[in-house]
């Protein structure tokens, strides 16, 4: 288990993080999510101790110590490579650096795996920036860490090797490993995580089970698609705070109880479907965001 | 354990690099081959471009005598640096002849030799330029033994007695307590030895130095950084990096001095003793290690390649001090001013290694300059530690040197 415990950091007079709070337990994904500038990559350098905080303490298994390299996996934001030796020479190095045994052929497993096998000797300079993300990737787990810490690692994916990255998670959180990962991009890494800290301008804006945040902080809205398609625009709809989307119309619940809205709605038109709408993580996180400037 | 991992990936991928390699044996070469080259052109009279000058001569004698002994000094010279056209008369009656001649550049300038030339010996040089500066030290040096045999004849005294007079003195030059005259190549090569292993000292420490600066400015740019710091510790890293490159150092030096040593035997000389090759190496390790702090915090502070090699200028300034005052050092090794140079850390090692290769030293001046470079060296990794820790993940902001001093002082 890990315990941030009010973790700040402060540039310039800059708040990066402020305060921050987080529990991440073992064997579980953890979904670090906010916009660009949040203060994600901060706060994770704080975790793997390259900056030290201003205040706070962060702990390992109830140990204010970090875990030997070798037990820890990390992959920056940006590529963290040298671009002038080949892509077995880097993984070598690293791999040297963290003690793993027999590493020639880890290295060539997982090179097969990412569809590498045929770029050993190969420049890291020569590779597209996709394949240099995915050496990243080999790079952080080649030597089979217990924490695995990855900031934004879906960026510059294209969508085959985004599934291939998130296919390799599950099977790592199936092995037990723990996972903290930082996205911007909430709804296309929502159904990964276990749990979830949501974070804006440095400050967490709520943090825990995935499942339960979804339940207790999203808005519950109704899906309703009407028979004839030129209902979407009915003035009946105006009664509710609702928005067009896919040819359908989405109705917020709250205030309302269900059968009401149904029953308001049948005077007017005929519907085809209706359906409790599960609420995306983003639009949790903009509820959120607002609920607190406001 | 991880400090030498890292040193070694430095070491082993720098040593393969072809840029090492044309480094430590292309500099050597180039440097013989601009030295031999230069030397060879200057003895080939290749670039030497005779001259044309006149000579009023106004007592009627000098002048004709003065073009028969350079005639004779240019006889076997397959381009004599100067030719002389003389004509009897006053300058007044031919000055506006001759000027003109000069401003046509048929002449490069003329000399005028007076009328009363033998009690007032002044001899007139009229040029466009100051290119014919070194010409009329040969005339003046040529006219001066004119000079002496014209008043010599006037004392009557004979060719003999002349010869008795001036003569030349030689210096045979001998070791203590050696009965066997020292030859001119070997006197050459001990003036010349201590240059050669002080630039030895300059070129190994300061390419080890460069390369870090170029090893933390890469990993910083490309954010390597972060993952090695995930992996390692500040002070591992910093530590393996100084160490991998030193190594390299340590390499190249040792390569220059087994060439020297055998290029030594060659031509029976013995310039490298074991007593200098281990103070050299004990000086190269000092001077690196105090460098490699300068450069290392400098990597730290800076993005771009240029900024820091900019700001690393100032300090290479300092170092050059005894690359130009090496002719000062070997002539008066223990003068108040070299002493004083000797003791200011950052050309320390330079100083003592010329001063060491002279045989101009003492062992208290060998203890107390590594005494003061290793206090040096220990301020300097330290200094650079803390700048190393601080400003090494501040990307894209200009650091500013009152924040430099708080965090030396953290």
């Amino acid at each position: 288990m890990i315990e941030i415990k009010g973790i700040s950091k402060t540039y310039d007079s800059i708040n990066a993080v402020a305060a921050l709070d987080m529990t991440i337990q073992p064997g579980r994904i953890y979904g670090f999510l906010g916009p660009n500038g949040a203060g994600k990559t901060t706060a994770i350098r704080m975790l793997m101790n390259i900056i030290i905080p201003d205040e706070g303490t962060i702990l390992f298994e109830g140990i204010d110590q970090r875990p030997p390299s070798n037990q820890i996996g990390y992959l920056p934001e940006e590529r963290g490579l040298y671009q002038k030796i080949s892509v077995f020479e880097t993984l070598q190095y690293f791999a040297h650096l963290r003690s793993v045994s027999h590493p020639n052929d880890k290295i060539r497993a997982y090179l097969q795996r990412f569809d590498l096998g045929n770029r050993l000797q190969s420049k890291v300079s020569e590779l597209s920036k996709g394949n240099q993300q995915k050496l990243q990737f080999i790079n952080t787990i080649l030597h089979d860490p217990q924490y695995i810490v990855l900031d934004e690692p879906f960026s510059g994916l294209d969508p085959v090797n985004q599934l291939l990255l998130k296919e390799i998670l599950e099977e790592l959180k199936q092995a037990g490993k723990t996972i903290i990962f930082s996205s911007h991009q909430m709804d296309q890494v929502e159904r990964l995580c276990d749990d979830v800290a949501l974070i804006n301008q440095g400050q967490l804006i709520t943090a825990g089970e995935l499942k339960t945040i979804m339940k207790s902080e999203g808005v519950q809205r109704l899906q309703v698609t009407p028979v004839n398609e030129k209902d979407l625009t009915h003035q009946c709809f105006s009664a509710f705070i609702s928005e067009r989307k896919n040819g359908s119309v989405f109705i917020e619940i709250d205030g309302h109880s269900k059968q009401d809205i149904i029953a308001t709605l049948n005077k007017s038109i005929d519907l085809k479907s209706v359906k409790v709408a599960e609420p995306g993580l983003e639009e949790i996180f903009i509820h959120l965001v607002q609920g607190s400037s406001s | 354990m991880n400090a030498w991992k890292i040193a070694w990936f430095e070491y082993r991928r720098r040593i393969r690099s072809k840029w090492f390699i044309i480094g430590t044996f292309g500099m050597p070469i180039l440097i013989l081959g601009i030295s031999l080259g230069t030397g060879y052109m200057a003895g080939s009279g290749a670039g030497i471009e005779t001259k044309n000058f006149g000579l009023i001569d106004e007592t009627g004698f000098y002048g004709e005598q003065l073009s028969l002994v350079l005639d004779k000094r240019f006889a076997d010279n397959e381009t004599p640096p100067f030719n002389i056209a003389v004509s009897m008369g006053s300058f007044e009656s031919l000055k506006t002849q001759f000027d003109e001649l000069v401003n046509d550049k048929t002449l490069d300038g003329y000399f005028v030799i007076p009328y009363d030339f033998i009690s007032n010996p002044v001899l007139r040089n009229y040029s466009r330029s100051s290119s014919t500066f070194r010409s009329s030290d040969v005339i003046e040096s040529e006219l001066k033994e004119l000079l002496i045999k014209e008043k010599a004849s006037s004392l009557q005294l004979s060719e003999d007695v002349l010869e008795e007079i001036f003569f030349d003195v030689d210096v045979a030059h001998f070791d203590i307590g050696s009965s066997e005259e020292r030859e001119t190549e070997e006197l050459i090569a001990d003036y010349i030895a201590p240059f050669i292993f002080m630039f030895l000292l300059f070129l190994g420490i300061f390419t080890g130095g460069q390369l870090l600066l170029r090893a933390v400015l890469e990993e910083r740019s490309s954010r390597v950084i972060e993952v090695l710091l995930s992996t390692v510790s500040y002070n591992e890293l910093m530590g393996g990096k100084i160490l991998g490159l030193g190594l390299l150092g340590l390499t190249q030096s040792a390569i220059y001095l087994i060439v020297a040593f055998f290029a030594g035997s060659y031509y029976d000389l013995s310039i490298i003793t074991p007593a200098i090759g281990l103070l050299y190496f004990t000086y190269f390790i000092l001077g690196y290690l105090l460098y490699a702090g300068i450069y290392i915090g400098v990597g730290a502070l800076f993005d771009s390649e240029q900024e820091a090699q900019q700001a690393i200028q100032i300090i290479t300034f300092i170092a050059i001090i005894p690359m130009v005052l090496w002719t000062m050092v070997i002539e008066n090794p223990n003068s108040t001013l070299v002493n004083v140079l000797t003791y200011i850390p950052l050309v320390t090692p330079f100083f003592m290694m010329i001063k060491i290769a002279v045989g101009e030293t003492s062992i208290f001046q060998i203890v107390t300059s590594i005494i003061v470079m290793i206090i040096s060296v220990y301020g300097s990794i330290r200094l650079a530690a803390k700048v190393f820790r601080t400003g090494i993940l501040l990307y894209g902001k200009r650091i500013t040197l009152p924040e430099i001093y708080r965090w030396l002082r953290a």
